[in-house]
């Protein structure tokens, strides 16, 4: 998630984290266009398809590095916050959801919408934490 | 926890961007600290106590 902040530990997070998000695009869609029109097979098959998944998780990594530069120990503090509400937010989701897909057949969430789901819920989470402590 | 920021601040004249850019914190972080919603660690604290030549417990009380 990109955040608003002056503080040059965020400015370098927005900056890689869009850098992540630029290469997540550029891995999915040859993926998306080479599994509808000439399916790899083999090996190679299950390394362009985890290959979108590269960038995502590098965006955790983005994190965890923000976290560790930044000096502003009230924004760190904000930004773990909005982490955990939305590991909270997340889980609850997708449990229900998982329920509600056993029980009564709804439509299946695929698994790799939770990290957009994450990082939507972070989003969230710290626009109300900042609101909170304004 | 209760603290005399906001006094010492106005003392100095200093706006709570002033004391932000004093300390390399946001001014959020100033705000946060002085309306008593949020608890610097014991590093800031004391950067806080030097800036304003004081304590760390005459800057901030434990009491209710």
């Amino acid at each position: 998630m990109v955040c608003a902040s002056n503080s040059p530990a965020m400015k370098r997070y927005n900056n890689r984290f869009i850098a992540a998000m630029l290469v997540y695009v550029a891995f999915l869609c040859p993926a998306v266009w080479l599994f509808s029109h000439h399916p790899p097979t083999g090996l190679v098959a299950y390394l362009i398809a985890v290959l979108p998944a590269i960038p995502i998780v590098a965006g955790l990594a983005v994190a965890g590095i923000y976290l560790g530069e930044e000096k502003d120990e009230f924004q760190r503090t904000i930004f773990v916050q909005s982490m955990l509400w939305s590991i909270g937010a997340t889980l609850t989701v997708t449990t229900v959801w998982g329920f509600l897909e056993h029980f009564l057949q709804v439509a299946h969430l695929e698994l790799y919408l939770l990290f957009p789901m994450f990082w939507f819920f972070v989003g969230i989470s710290s626009l109300i934490l900042k609101a909170r402590y304004r | 926890m209760k603290n005399r920021l906001r006094v010492l601040r106005a003392e100095r004249n200093w706006s709570q961007a002033d004391l932000a850019e004093r300390l390399e914190v946001s001014r959020q972080s100033v705000n946060a600290i002085e309306t008593g919603k949020f608890d610097p660690s014991l590093p800031l604290a004391f950067k806080l106590a030097r800036l304003f030549e004081t304590t760390i417990e005459d800057l901030f009380s434990d009491e209710i």
